[in-house]
């Protein structure tokens, strides 16, 4: 019997191989994901590891008090440190806010650039790339990246502001390597020398210490007599164990990553289990003769189904085995891509890890096998008899009782569960009840498939069965001739297509929301804010734009942190200077109910702190000790964007004294063209270095980008699916092919052409194509739309047409160019060969 | 030899209205040690509205013979004219656009399209050259096969005999040269059998069809006009106005 079977394989390969790309590509994504993060994981513990030689010992903060400044290092415990017995030689990191000008005479970049300190000796891990570290005040370096984008070169001079937002020029004497400090690779760094990076940032105490022990002294006995020396207020660790941490917490990392590609992985995965299902479907009932034959010469029940079950545990083992090695290939194509992108990576090998490859094959080999479990049971159901019939019957199908309840049940479920959702607060939950519904209805599909495939044949083929005459109409009734295969075909090609609309419908309907709020929040055309979100602008600068004719309806608004009812709650405390048509919308009320001693509230506030219209809340404030404000109207801050707790300009000056404008929006008079508004606004800014302008357009166009990238990763990743599913309709066209292969002799013999009898097959992928198409649009629209309903109140529902429509072409295309070999070799055979055979 | 003599009169005379025909055709598969001569030089016509069948033992080339003239293969020598078409030479596609306009076919089995109704698969010919079926040329062939309450049944539906008349209803229908009919009654019991041969010789007397058919059943060619007998690749003998009982001794005497 394992003779016949493996007999049958080899002398079957292409067919092997078309099924086994489907697992293959399943596999080989889901290995990839780990071959990439497994790398970069083994990257970053080298890399600290590295780190750890040069240092024995590091003291942080402890961990535990958890307040909203990030915990620091006095300055003085360092000469603590330095004084203790052992240590060789000790170095405060600091790391702050120093803004690089650009060339341009305003800051570089959406955020300033951090400001950091190049530690001298044995002591320095900052890798400086190109001429050397800042040994003077004078000289300072700058992180590769920020310099390449900025256009600065070693030898020049850079102007950074300190804190206080005055500028210095120093001497660029050389580039270095963020390395893994992704803070600092976001935002590019300023490293300067210890004292000036103290002045530059105004951070007076360190990040961390880090500690060389002298010669003779272990990592341990310097940990243990720095921790004796600093009490418990300080975490000491031994260089070693610092490096771990570090490597753990960027392990926590790429391990968000590992889960959401394990993700698609798995998609790929169940539909691949499809593709293989269907297939081993096929082949039993092509093989029906060859099973009754085996029956006839002896074969139990027991050995048919156990021949089918060893077949796909060959085909399984082999695309596992192919799908590690493309894993592999995809792991390190995806490293080497990123790390041309200048993706802050560490360089290492790709690496195939014991894990990866026993999951990969034990995956391929499970998902393979259990595919094919139902076929094999069908095929120990033929009878030795069939042997001896010389017809293969048509295979009728009909909707048998049990698939009806059972689709119905998913149905009714799935509707309920979507329906049920939609009447809840919007919310992590709602979405995670349609999440559920959305599935059922799915599993309710799948079952009812074979049902539907048939109207839908006839519908989606009503065009092509005219466009195309006889073949067009021959396709469309061999599409519908099996509903069962048909149905399994397009479901793959669903599951892609459904979820791929889902995700464009989705971020479709949050742009629209968005740009709604937008519209609503501000109906501004420009915004000048300051670089650091966290800052103020001069005051002069709003009253300047106040003071151009070309603008109109100036808005500055003003907060600071402040403590805010009987705890120890901060929350951000605020105003706003507008002239009088600014209105923005409370839940009872106008604005004008604000009044001194009162304060407008957000409604996270009142719920934050349970309060209520009329209530007094106490605030306390820097320059007028704790006051009490009563609670005259509350807002919803989607709505009117105002800071959480709203008061009075004049109370506010009392408060908190002269705080600079975190904001200002305006507005173009009326016939001033955008370009001299724009001119105008930024003329008015200029003077400020850290005010930037945005405007409403920018602001939506970010918006748009980040959607737009969203989309285009997960359509991506969802595109490995989509082809897999179009493996299956590949596979199945060229076995119904092979099925119908006198059929399509005769239609020859009758007067088809070649390129009719291949247009016939394309026409078949098509409308299977467009049957996956338009069921998986169907679902997709309606639980993007209820998926978008439990996001947040007052959705701007949006179709993404365009990208639908795209979607419906692609699928049909697609199938089309699936078809394209079994036509070729149903063209190319030989009439009276195929006559004869069968 | 008597049999010769008459092989030459019939081609004299077939010549002149000759539906089919063939000069030298030979046909060889393989190559070198492994070829097969399945044809080896073969004369022979056709006349118009005449029904031969083709007969000769297994592997005498009958079959081959059929798809060559038919023009479902090619030839290795020698030509073939359907009417004052030549074959030998035509490309794929001009094959293809002769067999829909001027050769009709009945096979063995397998000669309807499970997906179509009896209606249907008679129309295909039709359909596929873009063609309308002539209402009453309709009428009377699906008259003369006797499918009038079947026409809307798929092949399952029907009995062989039923699905053979339907291959001969769908043959005659678009009025072609001639009908190439290969074992039509093969898979029949033997009363479908002689209703289906009744059928081609109607057709043949009264719409004045040509066919060429092969058998191997002495009852099926004695159905025919004249007989063709082939042996090893060459035609070796004829008979006209055959019955059961001289298709049968020519067979005999061809076999020992």
């Amino acid at each position: 019997m394992l003779k016949t079977t493996l007999a049958g394989l080899r002398a079957h390969k292409l067919r092997l191989l078309l099924t086994s790309l489907a697992i293959a590509l399943g596999v080989g994504f889901i290995a990839g994901t780990f071959v990439l993060t497994d790398t970069i994981d083994a990257g970053f513990t080298q890399k600290f590891s590295a780190a750890a030689d040069r240092i024995d010992a590091a003291v942080t903060p402890a961990p535990g008090e958890r307040s909203r400044e990030e915990p620091l290092v006095p300055a003085a415990v360092l000469e603590k440190v330095r004084a203790v017995g052992g240590v060789a030689d000790a170095q405060g990191l600091v790391q702050g806010t120093s803004a690089l000008m650009g060339k341009d005479g305003k800051v570089a970049g959406d955020y300033p650039t951090a400001g950091v300190s190049i530690v001298e000796g044995s002591l320095n891990r900052t890798l400086i790339t190109s001429g050397s570290a800042p040994k003077t005040p004078a000289e300072a370096v700058l992180d590769e990246n920020t310099a390449r984008i900025r256009g600065f070169a070693v030898g020049e001079t850079i102007t950074v502001l300190d804190s206080e937002e005055v500028k210095h020029e120093f001497t660029l004497v050389g580039l270095f390597d963020v390395g893994l400090n992704q803070e600092l690779g976001f935002t590019g760094a300023v490293g300067f020398t210890t004292g000036m990076a103290q002045s530059m940032t105004g951070e007076k105490a360190f990040r961390e210490i880090d500690v060389a022990a002298a010669e003779g002294v272990t990592q341990e006995a310097v940990r243990d007599s720095i921790a004796a020396a600093l009490g418990p207020d300080y975490q000491v660790k031994t260089g070693k164990d610092y490096a771990d941490a570090l490597a753990r917490q960027n392990g926590a990392d790429t391990q968000m990553i590992t889960m959401g590609l394990l993700m698609f992985g798995l998609v790929a995965m169940f539909v691949a289990a499809l593709v293989i299902y269907n297939t081993f479907n096929i082949l039993v009932a092509q093989r029906t003769r060859e099973m009754a034959l085996l029956r006839c010469i002896g074969a139990t029940r027991g050995q048919v189904f156990g021949s089918i079950v060893l077949e796909s545990v060959v085909v399984g083992l082999l695309s596992s085995v192919l799908g590690l090695l493309l894993g592999y290939g995809l792991g390190a194509g995806a490293l080497a891509v990123l790390t041309s992108v200048g993706a802050p990576l560490p360089s290492a090998t790709a690496a195939l890890a014991p894990r990866t490859i026993v999951l990969g094959l034990l995956i391929g080999l499970v998902v393979t096998v259990g595919a094919a479990l139902l076929p094999a049971r069908s095929a120990t159901r033929v009878a030795p008899i069939a042997a001896l019939r010389t017809q293969v019957e048509e295979h009728t199908f009909r909707a048998g009782l049990i698939r009806v309840v059972f689709a119905s049940l998913f149905l009714v479920a799935g509707v309920g569960a979507t329906v049920a959702a939609l009447g809840m607060e919007p919310g992590q939950a709602a979405l995670i009840v349609v999440m559920v519904g959305g599935s059922l209805v799915f599993l309710g599909v799948l079952t009812l498939g074979p049902v539907i495939v048939k109207p839908l044949g006839a519908f989606v083929g009503w065009l092509p069965a005219r466009l195309f005459k006889v073949p067009g109409r021959l396709a469309v009734d061999n599409s519908r001739r099996n509903p069962k295969r048909s149905a399994t075909t397009t479901v793959a090609l669903t599951v892609g297509v459904t979820l791929m609309t889902l995700i464009a419908v989705l971020t479709g309907t949050m742009r629209a929301t968005y740009t709604q709020k937008l519209d609503d929040q501000f109906p501004v055309d420009y915004m000048v804010q300051p670089q650091a979100r966290d800052s103020g602008l001069p005051r002069a600068l709003a009253e300047d734009l106040r003071s151009r004719p070309e603008l109109t309806g100036v808005a500055a608004f003003r907060q600071t942190m402040a403590k805010v009812g009987k705890g120890e709650d901060e929350y951000e405390v605020g105003t706003f200077v507008a002239p009088a048509d600014f209105r923005p919308e409370l839940v009872t009320g106008s604005i004008d109910v604000l009044r001194p001693g009162t304060a407008v509230v957000a409604d996270y506030v009142v719920k934050g702190l349970g309060l209520k219209v009329g209530d007094r809340v106490a605030v306390r404030t820097a320059k007028a000790g704790a006051v009490e404000l009563t609670v005259v109207s509350t807002f919803d801050p989607e709505v009117a964007d105002l800071a959480g707790v709203t008061v009075p300009e004049e109370d506010f000056e009392r408060y908190f004294g002269a705080v600079g404008d975190s904001r200002v929006l305006v507005n173009a008079r009326d016939g001033v063209s955008p370009e001299r508004a724009r001119e105008v606004v930024e003329a008015a800014a200029q003077p400020y270095p850290t005010a930037k302008v945005a405007s409403s357009t920018e602001v939506r166009g970010e918006f748009d980008e980040a959607l737009d990238m969203m989309l285009m990763i997960i359509t991506g990743l969802l595109g490995l699916a989509v082809l897999i599913s179009l493996l299956g309709i590949a596979n199945t066209l060229s076995l119904s092919v092979h099925e119908r292969t006198r059929e399509s002799a005769l239609l020859r013999a009758l007067g088809l052409t070649r390129p009719q009898l291949r247009w016939m097959l394309s026409v078949e992928a098509l409308i299977l194509g467009l049957i996956g198409a338009l069921v998986g649009v169907v679902l997709g629209v309606t639980f993007g739309w209820a998926a978008a309903q439990t996001m947040t109140e007052e959705v701007a529902f949006r179709l993404p047409v365009p990208q639908i429509l795209a979607f419906v072409v692609l699928s049909g295309l697609a199938g089309v160019l699936a078809a394209v070999l079994p036509a070729r070799r149903a063209a190319r055979a030989s009439i009276v060969g195929s006559l004869a055979s069968g | 030899m008597t049999i010769t003599g008459e092989v030459g009169a019939w081609n004299a005379r077939g010549d002149a209205a000759a539906a089919v025909v063939a000069r030298g055709l030979t046909k060889v598969y393989g190559q070198g040690d492994a070829a097969v001569h399945a044809l080896r030089g073969v004369d022979i016509s056709f006349a118009t509205g005449a029904f031969t069948a083709i007969m000769g033992p297994s592997g005498s080339g009958k079959s081959t013979l059929m798809h060559c003239l038919a023009g479902l293969d090619t030839v290795s020598g020698g030509q073939v004219h359907i009417g004052d078409v030549e074959l030998t030479g035509l490309n794929d596609k001009q094959l293809t656009l002769l067999r829909r306009e001027r050769i009709g076919f009945i096979f063995q089995a397998f000669n309807l399209l499970p997906t179509l109704t009896a209606e249907q698969n008679i129309r295909l010919p039709l359909e596929i050259a873009g063609r309308q079926a002539d209402r009453d040329l309709f009428d009377r062939v699906v008259e003369t096969v006797g499918l009038r309450d079947r026409l809307g049944h798929k092949p399952a539906e029907l009995s062989g005999g039923q699905q053979q008349r339907v291959a001969v209803a769908r043959a005659l229908i678009s009025k072609p040269q001639v009908i190439f009919a290969d074992e039509p009654t093969g898979n029949l019991d033997s009363r479908s059998g002689a209703e289906v041969l009744s059928f081609l010789r109607t057709s043949v007397h009264e719409l004045g069809q040509t066919i060429v058919m092969v058998t191997h059943d002495p009852v099926a060619a004695s159905y025919a006009d004249r007989v063709v007998f082939l042996r090893d690749g060459l035609l070796v003998s004829e008979l006209v106005r055959p019955t059961p009982q001289s298709v049968l001794d020519t067979l005999m005497k061809l076999e020992a």
